[in-house]
């Protein structure tokens, strides 16, 4: 069937709102990963403390961000941003990168502490991103190839609790 | 060129686009913290040990915290007192620390005196003002000074007390609505001490309860509540038995095997009938040994006596001195409708000489007299302050009252939940009488209706977000210190009242600075429980110290000697013929003096009897609402020779007839838009009187009559009088 260019244009306009999810995030500040991953090879569980000890990796909080920006780069407008949070004493209100899907446990402890797994294993790239962006969906065909693999649970309950 | 097709496809697309476009994902948000709580572990609890003070029991708690926030609050398995259980009381903590309408900054008068209307300041014009009115006051009157609290203990009480020594004024008042005082002048007349005993009830195999509400109110309801519950299941081989004489049937009364509807102010009369029995069958050692009271005047008070004054039948009477005399150790108690009428201590002393009857003084399964501030020893006469005797205070209290109207008093200090404006009798006019004080300063978490009458507001943390420390009054064998601390870091810009205290005191130099030598609260208890050598961190993992030594017991010198108790009736204000019923007040079990009125929680606690929620009520028997032509649900007016108030009528099938029963604590025309406009405030309703020995509120002497009132609207019941089936209007 030959697609008629104008209604593949038509379509394409009205549809790209439900499109748009999968760019990056307008995150309030620009933090870079890059910087602080590649260039300065800071420890990914040096900001996100929780990772292994619960559930949740968590975010830092910003007093964690001003030990260092106290004093570093304290000129440049992104950190004059975060400045200016710490001195309202407001937190960031960063945008959601990394979803799950609906219905699923994912203790960040389990895997980092107990099971060693690297955190780019499941975040590729995101040492390397100026805006991070989640790369890798967290399919159940993706999560069990990786847990055969590694020959751990497979049982429902291990994930869908 | 657009066909058929196309359009379709389009259109297609563009209803796809209508229905899904708005769906994208909205943008999730991540807050982090901006400064994170100590021992933050993200979706993990920590649980900290503190104590309850939603009401004098002195609870030991244990909070869950979940990343910064208090979630739960829960018992301490630990503690002696309540041993891992909680009443909703406690529970609802959690409201009164997370309330819209808690105070975060002082506030200063912006209106009319006593118009309750306030504007926000900081805390350093706060102190000043406060500073600039203590000086002044100093240096003209020390003596002019008035502190009015509820009743403190522990370090908070001695920080207190000492400010008011170094300051100059002799003038510290504390009130409570519900004080022991004619328990404790009982115990002292009939046992030689005046303290409140440790009942255990565990052990005992018969239990007389008179008016006693100990599973719901009383001075510690979560102790006895688990007490009972082993006393009834937790002996292989032994159930004890419960008997309750009272007014009405409550939920402890509910709970009795045997419940025995008496008159209000003739329990005594009651208790004497049983020992008139037990002495002349010689039931039990002690009966006999005490053969000397027969001629003292036991002989005249025969079960049919006893029939006559309270309604009791007389062979139930027997009956139960029968089994009272042949099931030993059993333990005879009364409660606060007992305490309150006035001849409250004859009765009490009657009820104890079942106690010296049935010769369970110091033995397991019966009443002891520890002694609670054994570890204290080196405190000397500041002890005491520690664990004040549960007193109301109102004696004290009417004099201040007179103080302030002759115009004494310079500047009043007030704190805590007792709330005197609310909780006084109207007849006192106390709020007339404060206002009369030129500057008052309250420390307060909410503007409950006496902190409203304040110039200044200085805003206290939630005991959840404090230091402290409590000795319990009750429920333990002198073992136990509870500490407290804070469980969240405080939510509100609060400084407590023992911290301002030592300021104040650091700053007027003198004597009240030499008194409190430490730069906080905090720094006075760990010094005192460090120089006891107790390890801190181990003792707040814990919450407190327990199961220390046990002091010697302190002994009833007087158990040995019995005499008969003075015979007095219980007086009654009013003319039977205008006022035909007598009014028993008794405290709600989930707002207590009324201090629970501004939590949703505990107003949505619908009573265990009578099932009704956010508002009052008044109870009659059948056979009085036949009398007066009122039915279940009718609206009264219930008039009493000092005031008013409309409440509709619960018909209840257990009440002794000629008697009017109110819940406590609703009636607020302050304190909050959950607490205030619910139903008339019982209090308003009771004489000044006072009990006769102690001086005591008689809150149990006035009558009232009943006259039926159109109402709008009706009580909200989740259970319909009718049966426990039929659901009313919430469910």
């Amino acid at each position: 069937m030959k697609h008629d260019p104008a209604v593949a244009l038509l379509a394409l306009v009205l549809l790209f709102p439900a499109m748009s999810g999968a760019a990056a995030p307008g995150q309030p500040i620009r933090y870079t990963h890059k910087v602080h991953v590649t260039d300065y090879k800071i420890d990914c569980r040096f900001c996100h403390v929780y990772a292994t000890k619960s559930a949740s990796a968590g975010i830092p909080s910003v007093a964690k961000c001003m030990m260092c920006h106290r004093v570093i780069a304290t000129d440049r407008p992104e950190i004059r941003k975060l400045a200016q949070y710490w001195a309202e004493k407001k937190p960031i209100p960063w945008i959601r990168v990394t979803e799950l899907p609906e219905y699923t446990y994912f203790p960040h402890f389990r895997m980092v502490t107990y099971g060693k797994v690297p955190c780019l294993t499941c975040h590729p790239g995101i040492d390397r991103d100026d805006i991070a962006v989640q790369r890798q969906e967290f399919s159940m065909g993706w999560c069990l190839a990786c847990h055969r693999g590694r020959g751990v649970s497979i049982d429902c309950w291990t994930c869908h609790i | 060129m657009l066909n058929r097709r196309g359009f379709l496809k389009i259109g297609g697309a563009t209803a796809f686009a209508a229905l899904f476009g708005g769906c994208e994902r909205l943008p999730k948000k991540l807050v982090p913290f901006v400064i994170p709580p100590e021992n933050l572990a993200l979706g993990e609890s920590l649980w900290y040990a503190s104590v309850c003070r939603q009401c004098p029991a002195g609870c030991g708690i244990v909070v869950r915290n979940s990343e910064g926030r208090a979630k739960k609050i829960e018992g301490n398995p630990i503690h002696p007192v309540n041993r891992g259980k909680l009443c909703a009381r406690g529970q609802a903590g959690l409201q009164a620390l997370y309330h819209p309408e808690r105070l975060g900054k002082p506030l200063a008068l912006d209106g009319p005196r006593g118009s309750g209307k306030f504007r926000e300041i900081p805390w350093e014009e706060a102190l000043r003002l406060l500073m600039t009115g203590l000086s002044s006051v100093r240096a003209k009157a020390p003596a002019s000074l008035l502190m009015l609290t509820d009743p403190m203990r522990g370090h908070r009480n001695l920080v207190a007390a000492r400010f008011m020594k170094g300051f100059g004024s002799p003038h510290r008042v504390a009130w409570d609505p519900f004080g022991q005082d004619a328990h404790l002048s009982a115990n002292e007349a009939v046992y030689g001490v005046r303290d409140l005993p440790e009942h255990d009830l565990a052990g005992t195999r018969y239990l007389l309860s008179f008016s006693g509400d100990f599973l719901e109110t009383g001075n510690s309801p979560v102790h006895f509540g688990h007490a009972y519950g082993r006393m009834r299941a937790a002996r292989p081989t032994v159930r004890g038995k419960f008997v309750h004489f009272g007014p009405r049937l409550s939920m402890t009364a509910a709970s009795a095997d045997a419940f025995l509807p008496v008159a209000p102010g003739t329990e005594g009369f009651v208790a004497l009938g049983i020992a008139h029995v037990m002495v002349r069958d010689k039931l039990t050692p002690a009966a006999v040994a005490a053969r000397g009271l027969w001629n003292a005047g036991l002989k005249d008070f025969t079960p049919e006596v006893s029939e006559k004054k309270s309604g009791a039948p007389a062979a139930d009477i027997e009956a139960v001195a029968r089994e009272f005399g042949s099931n030993q150790p059993g333990i005879a108690m009364a409660g606060d409708a007992a305490a309150s009428c006035s001849n409250g201590v004859f009765t009490l002393s009657a009820v104890g000489l079942l106690n010296l009857l049935a010769g369970n003084v110091g033995k397991p399964g019966g009443i002891s007299f520890p002694n609670r501030l054994a570890a204290f020893a080196n405190y000397g006469a500041e002890a005491g302050l520690l664990l004040p005797p549960a007193e109301s205070g109102y004696p004290a209290v009417r004099e201040a009252v007179e103080g302030m109207r002759k115009g004494a008093f310079r500047m009043a200090l007030l704190s805590g939940a007792t709330n005197p404006a609310f909780t006084l009798p109207a007849s006192l006019k106390f709020e007339e009488a404060l206002l009369n004080v030129p500057t008052i300063v309250s420390f307060a978490s909410f503007l409950d209706e006496t902190t409203s009458l304040s110039d200044l507001v200085l805003p206290t943390p939630t005991f959840l977000e404090e230091w402290g420390d409590d000795i319990a009054p009750t429920g333990h064998a002198g073992d136990a210190i509870t500490l407290g601390q804070p469980v969240v870091a405080p939510f509100r810009d609060t400084r407590s009242m023992p911290d301002v205290l030592i300021a104040a005191a650091k700053e007027l130099g003198g004597p009240a600075a030499i008194a409190l030598p430490w730069g906080s609260f905090r720094e006075c208890l760990d010094k005192a429980y460090a120089g006891m050598g107790i390890r801190l961190e181990e003792a707040h993992k814990d919450g407190g110290v327990f199961g220390g030594k046990t002091a010697a017991l302190r002994p009833a010198s007087r158990a040995g000697k019995i005499s008969f108790p003075k015979r007095s009736e219980a007086a009654f204000e009013g003319d039977p013929s205008k006022f035909p019923l007598l009014l028993h007040v008794y405290p709600s079990i989930s707002l207590h003096d009324g201090r629970g009125a501004n939590l949703p929680w505990l107003q949505e606690l619908s009573d265990p009897i009578v099932t009704a929620v956010w508002r009052n009520w008044v109870e009659v028997g059948p056979e009085t609402a036949r009398k007066l032509g009122l039915s279940d649900g009718d609206g009264v007016t219930v008039s009493s020779p000092f005031g008013s108030l409309q409440a509709f009528v619960f018909l209840h099938p257990a009440i002794a007839e000629g008697v009017a029963a109110m819940p406590l604590g609703q009636g607020h025309s302050r304190y909050g838009k959950h607490a205030a406009g619910r139903g008339g405030n019982p209090y308003a309703l009771l004489p000044a009187s006072v009990e006769s020995a102690t001086k005591a509120p008689a809150r149990h002497s006035t009558r009232v009559s009943l006259v039926k009132t159109k109402m709008k609207g009706a009580l909200v019941r989740t259970v319909s009088p009718e049966g426990q089936g039929l659901y009313e209007n919430i469910l």
